[in-house]
Order: C-alpha cells, then sequence, then structure tokens
C-alpha cells in the first residue's frame, strides 16, 4: 500500500525465491521471480547484501550468483510479525 | 511536588501496580522492536523500540517513587545516601520520569514526523526540556507538553488507520487517542485528585489496547 511496506514485500519475493531455490540464484532468475526492473533489482540487492540477508559470490567464467544467508532465512521465518508490527505502528 | 501527592489516599498502591504494569508493557513492546530491527536493519524499529524503551523505563522510576512514598521506605534512602529532605529525593525521582518520559515521547514524535536528520530530534527533546524545567509548575508544563505530543502522534496513529482499516491499526489509534485523554486529565489532576485515578485509567484502557494488538502481532 505504502512505499515501505510493498518494500518489505519485495524484499520478502527475492528471499522466498531463493529460499525456494535451494538458497542460491543467478540475478536472471531473481529478476524474473521477484518482478522488478534491472536497476530496481541491482538496489534491492545491493541492501539486500547490506544488511546480511544475501551474499554476492562469483563463479569461475565470472557469473553472479546471490546466497540466502541465515540472517535472510530468519527473516522470512518472522516475516509475518514485521509485517504486523510495522503495520500496526505505521512505520513504512 | 512528587506524583503520588496528586492522588487520592485510597488511591495510594493502585497507581504504583498500573505503572508497572505501563512500564513492563511499554518494555515488552521494545523488546520486540528491537528483535524485529535485528532481523531487518529498519531504522524505524529501532527508533520505535528506543522510544518505547525510554517510556518503560520513565513509567518504571514513577512506579518506584510511587511505591517508595507509600512505603516510607524512602526516608531510609534519603539517611543512606545523605538526603536532607524527602522531598529533595521523591523531586529527584520525578525529575528522571520527566526527562525521560519527555525523550520518549521526543523520539516518537521524529519517528512519526518521518524526519531523517537527528539535530531535529535532539532540537524538540532539548527544547520540551527546557520548557519544562525553566517553568514554575514542573508537572503542569510536562503534562501540557506530552499532551501537545500526543495529539502529534494520535494524528499519525489515525492517518495510518484511514491509510489502512484494519483491526491493529484501529486498535493502536484507539490506545494513542486513550493516551492523549489520560494526558489531559494528569493536566487537570494538579487541582483536582479525581483526575489522577481518571487519568490512570484510561491510561490502563491504552495500555490494555496495546497488549492485545501485541498479541495479535505475535498470534497472526
Amino acid at each position: 500500500m505504502t512505499h515501505k511496506r510493498e518494500r518489505l514485500e519485495i524484499i520478502h519475493d527475492i528471499l522466498k525465491a531463493l529460499q525456494n531455490k535451494g538458497g542460491t540464484l543467478k540475478p536472471t532468475h531473481i529478476l524474473y521471480k521477484s518482478n522488478l526492473s534491472h536497476q530496481m533489482l541491482t538496489e534491492y540487492l545491493t541492501d539486500l547484501i547490506e544488511k546480511g540477508f544475501i551474499t554476492e559470490e562469483e563463479d569461475k567464467k565470472e557469473n553472479k550468483f546471490y546466497t540466502i544467508t541465515e540472517k535472510g532465512l530468519h527473516f522470512l521465518t518472522d516475516f509475518k510479525v514485521i509485517k504486523n508490527f510495522m503495520e500496526s505502528y505505521g512505520l513504512d | 511536588m512528587v506524583l503520588s501527592s496528586f492522588a487520592p489516599n485510597w488511591f495510594y498502591g493502585y497507581d504504583v501496580v498500573l505503572e508497572l504494569f505501563f512500564a513492563i508493557m511499554s518494555l515488552v513492546v521494545a523488546a520486540l522492536a528491537f528483535r524485529l530491527y535485528k532481523k531487518t536493519s529498519q531504522r524505524n524499529l529501532a527508533l520505535f523500540g528506543t522510544s518505547f524503551l525510554l517510556i518503560g523505563f520513565s513509567y518504571f522510576i514513577q512506579s518506584i517513587i510511587n511505591f517508595l512514598i507509600i512505603s516510607k521506605v524512602n526516608e531510609n534512602i534519603c539517611r543512606a545516601i545523605k538526603i536532607q529532605s524527602i522531598s529533595s529525593f521523591n523531586n529527584l525521582g520525578l525529575f528522571v520520569h520527566i526527562f525521560f518520559m519527555t525523550i520518549g515521547l521526543s523520539v516518537l514524535i521524529y519517528l512519526t514526523c518521518k524526519q531523517e536528520r537527528v539535530r531535529a530530534l535532539f532540537l524538540l527533546a532539548f527544547i520540551s526540556l527546557l520548557g519544562i524545567f525553566l517553568s514554575k509548575n514542573v508537572v503542569y508544563s510536562f503534562y501540557l507538553f506530552s499532551s501537545i505530543f500526543l495529539v502529534f502522534i494520535s494524528w499519525h496513529f489515525i492517518s495510518n488507520y484511514l491509510k489502512n482499516k484494519k483491526s491493529n491499526t484501529l486498535v493502536i489509534a484507539l490506545a494513542f487517542l486513550f493516551l492523549l485523554f489520560s494526558n489531559i486529565h494528569f493536566i487537570v489532576s494538579v487541582n483536582h485528585q479525581l483526575f489522577y485515578v481518571i487519568g490512570h485509567l484510561l491510561e490502563l484502557i491504552a495500555y490494555v489496547l496495546i497488549s492485545v494488538n501485541y498479541y495479535l502481532i505475535l498470534k497472526k
């Protein structure tokens, strides 16, 4: 509904996509699953790395891939509580 | 000067229990906000947790001071820490309560006004504390300032409900409206003891609503 709540839901969708695919995905797959523009996805991924929800790595062919961290998994577990709390107090 | 001096005799003790409940509930909400902040790194959650932590601490001090007044333990404390008069000790406790509550509400205002600059928070807290502590009647000024703060804070929660009409947003909007009404009663309680009791009862309704919302958040 408001910017931040959508933001929380997008973060949830990205992390959920990673979790559903065994924890690791290439950026193109995340782009497809999260339904974001390339620029927006880059911003979200940077933010998620900074917050420690995902890590970025490169293989030998210099292809990037992202892995969900323990903190990211905890976010998914408590997503409903986080969403309800922020919604109740209008913290978006 | 102490808060309990505004209470009728029969209410002594009840106010201590109620304030302890408000303190515990505020600290429980703060703990949840900090736990969620740890998981999300959302700045708003840290600020919200800080404001409720300060408010909880403030209620805790208020409860202890009111308990000391009725239990007369403060006479021994005064002797032990070599404070000449009991009223100085009680006033010190009252000032600590006012200090933490004012800063807690300032953080909540800063948060709900969606300010980014921390300087705005310092300015708000500094001016409020200056206004309260330099006034002739500190208690009256404190309740006046906190009522003005609560008008803005309640407005945030009412707008939040109007934007997102759900039971949890309604419960919180009502809780802060009750807190505002209770503060208005405390302004009058400086001259009329019964309003001190009504203020506490309205505050109780507010904190019961906050507890209900806390239960709903964890239940869903």
